[in-house]
C-alpha cells in the first residue's frame, strides 16, 4: 500500500503542507498518527483526524477490491459484460427505423445526445421516450419510471397525455391479438394515470440549479429505484448564454458529463441530453454543428442529429460504439413519434406546403 | 524528501532524531549531503555510528547508475511488440506497440478510437493470447462489439482449415477465453483511476497468480474525460493529478514491460481554429507515440496519421477500415 500522498483526494493547501513535511507515502500518514501529524504540519487535531480518515478509507477500499469488492468496485471480465448486455433491455422509441439505427433502441447504462435545429423534434423524442420507459416487460419494454428535468420550459403535459393514450391503445391492440394472461395483468397497472404519475418532473432555470439537481440526482434514485431514464431537456440552453469564462464553463460541463456517468452506470439508467446547434463560420461556407463545443462532443457516448430536407424530417447516428453511421427519416404524428409512412398511404398533406416547420394540424389521425 | 524517522534504518534511534532535528537535519537529504565531522561535534554523537547510518541510508535511497550496453541487453530481452490485429495500423506503429512504451490515440468524437482500442484488445487477447486490462471512463465499452470483432478475427484465421467441423465449436470456445482475458474496470474520475492502477500495481509486484495470469496491456479510454473537470481556471491542482499520472502510467509500463495505451481527445483554440490534441502541453511529452485520426465523410474508413514517434518519420499517413 505505497500509494503516494500526490494520489490521495485531499485538499490542495493540505497536500502542500504534507509535502514540505516530507511525507511520501500513505502508509507514513498512518503510522504517524493524528497526535504526531498536527505537531508535525500544524494543522487541528480534528483536521489531522478527519484527513487520516479519508486515506484510511482509500487505503482499505484499495485492500478490499481483490477480496471480491462491494458494489461501489467496477471490475468485471468482458465475458460478465457480455453477458450483461445481452439481458438488458432497450428503450423503444416507436419508430422501428431509428430503434434499427440505434440497435434496438435507446441504450441502458449509457449518455444518448440528440442535437437539433429548433422544431425538429427534440422534445417530442424525449416525452416519447419518457412513456416507453413505462411499457411493461411482456410487451419488449423495460418498465421503469422516468425522471425529466426541464430547462427550456418545453414540456407540455396535454402532448404527454396524448402521446401515453396512444402507447396504451397500441398496447391493448397486442394484447387483444395475442390474448395472453401476463399482458392482461400488465394492462391493470399500465394506465394513462399511472404512466403520468412516474415521470418525475424537475424545472431548472439556470445552470446552477441544473449542477446542484444532477448532484442531488443519485439520493434520488436511490429511493426511487425503478427509475431507468433521465432526460434533460436542454443541457445547452443554460450554458450558452451569460458565460464569459469559457473555460470554466468546458470544466463544468466535463464534471456533468462525468457525474452523468456514473448515475447511468451505477443506477442502470439510461441518460438522454438534447443539445442546440449552432453555426460554425468555415473558410467558404457556414456549417451547422451541436453546440457547447469541441470537447462536450465526447461527453455523449451516442450522438444522433436530427435535421431536414426539405419538409422530412431525418436522424443520422453520427457516433455510437457498436453502430454503424446512417440516416433514416421519421415522422411526427398526434399519436408521437412514428415511422415514415410508404408514399401511397399518406393523402392529408396539403397542410405540409404551407409551412414545412408547423406540424400540421388534425387530419393525420387514422392513417 | 524522506524525513527521518526511527526504524528507517538499524542505528537511528528516536533520541538520534531528536538530536539531528534541533540541529536542522530533518530528512535524509540534510543528512547525507552535510559533513558528518560537525554533526558529531554538534549533537555528540559518535561519528562512526553517523557514517553506518549514512552508509546504509545511502543504499536504501540512492538511485544507481547502469551502463548503457547492459541497458541495452536488458531491453532487448524485455520488450516485446505487440501486433495490433491491423497489419496498416502495424506499420504506421513500425510493427507494433511497444511494450515499456505508452501510445496514444487521439481524434475527434465518432473518429473510432474507442473502435480501434477495442480492435487492439480483441487481437491481444484471442492472437497472442495475454491478458488485457480495459479502463474505461466514458462509458463507452460495448462489449457486444468487442464480441462481434473476436468473431471476425477467428473468422479470418479459420479461412485456412474451414474442413474440419469442430472448429466451429473451438473458436467458440476460443472466443470466450479471449473474453475472459479482457478485464474491464470502470473509473469515472482521477481518483478511482489512480487506486485502480496502484492496485495493479500492487498486484503485479506481489506476482499473484490469479485469473488474471500474465498482463501485456494497458488500455485507457479515455484519459481526458477524467482529466478535463481538474483542468482550466486558476486551479494548478489539475495538472498536479495529470503528471501524477503520467508517472504512474510510465512506471507501469516499464516496471512490468507493458504496454500503455492512451486515447485522447482532440480540442480547437477557438471556434475556427485548426484541431489540437487535448490537454496541453504538459500532456503531449508523456506519450512517445501519437497516432491521430480522422474520420472521412460517410465512409467507415478512418485516416490514421503519426503526429510522433521516436522511431517513424511524423506525417505518415495510412487508411484504417473499421467496419
Amino acid at each position: 500500500m505505497q500509494r503516494e500522498v500526490g494520489t490521495l483526494p485531499l485538499a490542495p493547501a493540505l497536500r502542500a503542507r504534507l509535502a514540505a513535511a516530507g511525507f511520501q507515502t500513505a502508509q507514513e500518514l498512518l503510522d504517524t498518527g493524528p497526535c504526531g501529524l498536527s505537531k508535525e504540519i500544524g494543522i487541528s487535531r480534528e483536521e489531522a483526524l478527519e484527513a487520516l480518515q479519508v486515506v484510511r478509507q482509500e487505503c482499505h477500499g484499495d485492500a478490499a477490491r481483490p477480496a471480491g469488492g462491494s458494489g461501489a468496485t467496477r471490475k468485471y471480465t468482458a465475458l460478465e459484460l457480455l453477458e450483461e448486455e445481452q439481458s438488458q433491455g432497450f428503450i423503444i422509441t416507436f419508430c422501428s427505423a431509428l430503434d434499427n439505427i440505434l440497435g434496438g433502441g435507446v441504450q441502458l447504462t449509457k449518455i444518448t445526445e440528440i442535437c437539433g435545429a429548433p422544431g425538429v423534434g427534440k422534445t417530442q423524442l424525449c416525452m416519447q421516450l419518457a412513456v416507453d420507459v413505462q411499457i411493461p416487460e411482456c410487451f419488449g419494454g423495460v418498465a421503469g419510471e422516468a425522471v425529466f428535468i426541464d430547462t427550456e420550459g418545453s414540456f407540455m403535459v396535454d402532448r404527454v397525455v396524448d402521446i401515453a393514450a396512444a402507447c396504451v391503445q397500441h398496447c391493448h391492440l397486442i394484447a387483444e391479438a395475442q390474448q395472453e394472461e401476463d399482458h392482461q395483468k400488465a394492462l391493470e397497472t399500465f394506465s394513462l394515470e399511472n404512466i403520468l404519475s412516474h415521470i418525475y418532473y424537475f424545472r431548472c432555470r439556470d445552470y446552477t440549479e441544473l449542477l446542484a439537481q444532477v448532484y442531488l440526482l443519485p439520493e434520488f434514485l436511490s429511493e426511487h429505484s425503478k427509475v431507468r431514464l433521465v432526460v434533460i431537456d436542454g443541457i445547452a440552453f443554460p450554458f450558452r448564454h451569460d458565460f464569459e469564462d469559457l473555460s470554466l464553463r468546458t470544466r463544468l460541463l466535463n464534471g456533468l458529463a462525468q457525474q452523468l456517468i456514473i448515475i447511468a452506470n451505477d443506477h442502470r439508467a439510461a441518460v438522454v441530453l438534447t443539445n442546440q446547434m449552432t453555426t460554425r463560420i468555415g473558410q467558404s461556407q457556414s456549417t451547422l454543428v451541436p453546440a457547447l463545443g469541441e470537447s462536450w462532443g465526447h461527453a455523449a457516448t451516442v450522438r444522433l442529429i436530427l435535421h431536414w430536407d426539405n419538409s422530412q424530417r431525418l436522424a443520422t447516428l453520427y457516433k455510437s460504439p457498436s453502430q454503424k453511421e446512417s440516416t433514416i427519416a421519421y415522422h411526427i404524428t398526434s399519436r408521437g413519434f412514428r415511422d415514415v409512412q410508404p408514399p401511397a398511404v399518406t393523402h392529408s398533406t396539403e397542410g405540409t406546403e404551407l409551412n414545412p416547420r408547423k406540424r400540421p394540424r388534425a387530419e393525420e389521425e387514422k392513417q | 524528501m524522506v524525513v527521518l524517522r526511527a526504524g528507517l534504518c538499524p542505528g537511528l534511534t528516536e533520541d538520534m532524531i531528536q538530536l539531528l532535528r534541533a540541529n536542522g537535519i530533518r530528512t535524509v537529504v540534510d543528512f547525507v549531503s552535510s559533513d558528518l565531522e560537525d554533526v558529531a561535534q554538534k549533537c555528540s554523537l559518535s561519528y562512526k555510528a553517523l557514517v553506518a547510518v549514512r552508509r546504509v541510508l545511502l543504499a536504501q535511497f540512492s538511485a544507481f547508475p547502469a551502463n548503457g550496453a547492459d541497458l541495452y541487453e536488458e531491453l532487448k530481452s524485455s520488450t516485446a511488440i505487440l501486433p495490433t490485429g491491423s497489419p496498416s495500423l502495424d506499420q504506421l506503429l513500425d510493427s507494433g506497440l511497444y511494450t515499456g512504451e505508452v501510445t496514444e490515440l487521439m481524434g475527434a468524437p465518432g473518429s473510432g478510437k474507442t473502435q480501434v482500442s477495442l480492435g487492439i484488445a480483441a487481437s491481444v487477447s484471442l492472437g497472442l493470447k495475454q491478458h488485457v486490462l480495459f479502463l474505461d471512463s466514458t462509458g463507452g465499452f460495448t462489449a457486444s462489439r468487442l464480441y462481434q470483432m473476436l468473431q471476425a478475427q477467428t473468422e479470418d484465421e479459420e479461412e485456412q482449415a474451414r474442413q474440419v467441423l469442430g472448429r466451429l465449436r473451438l473458436s467458440f470456445v476460443l472466443q470466450l477465453e479471449a473474453l475472459q482475458r479482457i478485464q474491464v474496470v470502470r473509473v469515472f474520475n482521477i481518483y478511482e483511476l489512480l487506486s485502480a492502477l496502484q492496485e495493479l500495481r500492487d498486484r503485479l509486484s506481489q506476482q499473484v497468480v490469479s485469473s488474471t495470469g500474465p498482463l501485456k496491456m494497458v488500455l485507457l479510454d479515455s484519459v481526458s474525460a477524467v482529466i478535463y473537470p481538474l483542468l482550466g481556471g486558476r486551479q494548478s491542482e489539475g495538472l498536479a493529478l495529470m503528471m501524477q499520472l503520467s508517472r504512474e502510467l510510465k512506471m507501469l509500463a516499464r516496471e512490468f514491460s507493458l504496454a500503455v495505451v492512451v486515447t485522447n481527445q482532440v480540442t480547437r483554440d477557438s471556434s475556427t481554429g485548426p484541431l489540437k490534441p487535448a490537454l496541453g502541453r504538459s500532456w503531449s511529452f508523456v506519450p512517445s507515440t501519437r497516432v491521430l485520426l480522422e474520420s472521412k465523410e460517410g465512409s467507415t474508413q478512418r485516416a490514421a496519421s503519426l503526429a510522433k514517434s521516436p522511431r517513424q518519420p511524423t506525417g505518415m499517413q495510412v487508411e484504417l477500415d473499421i467496419g
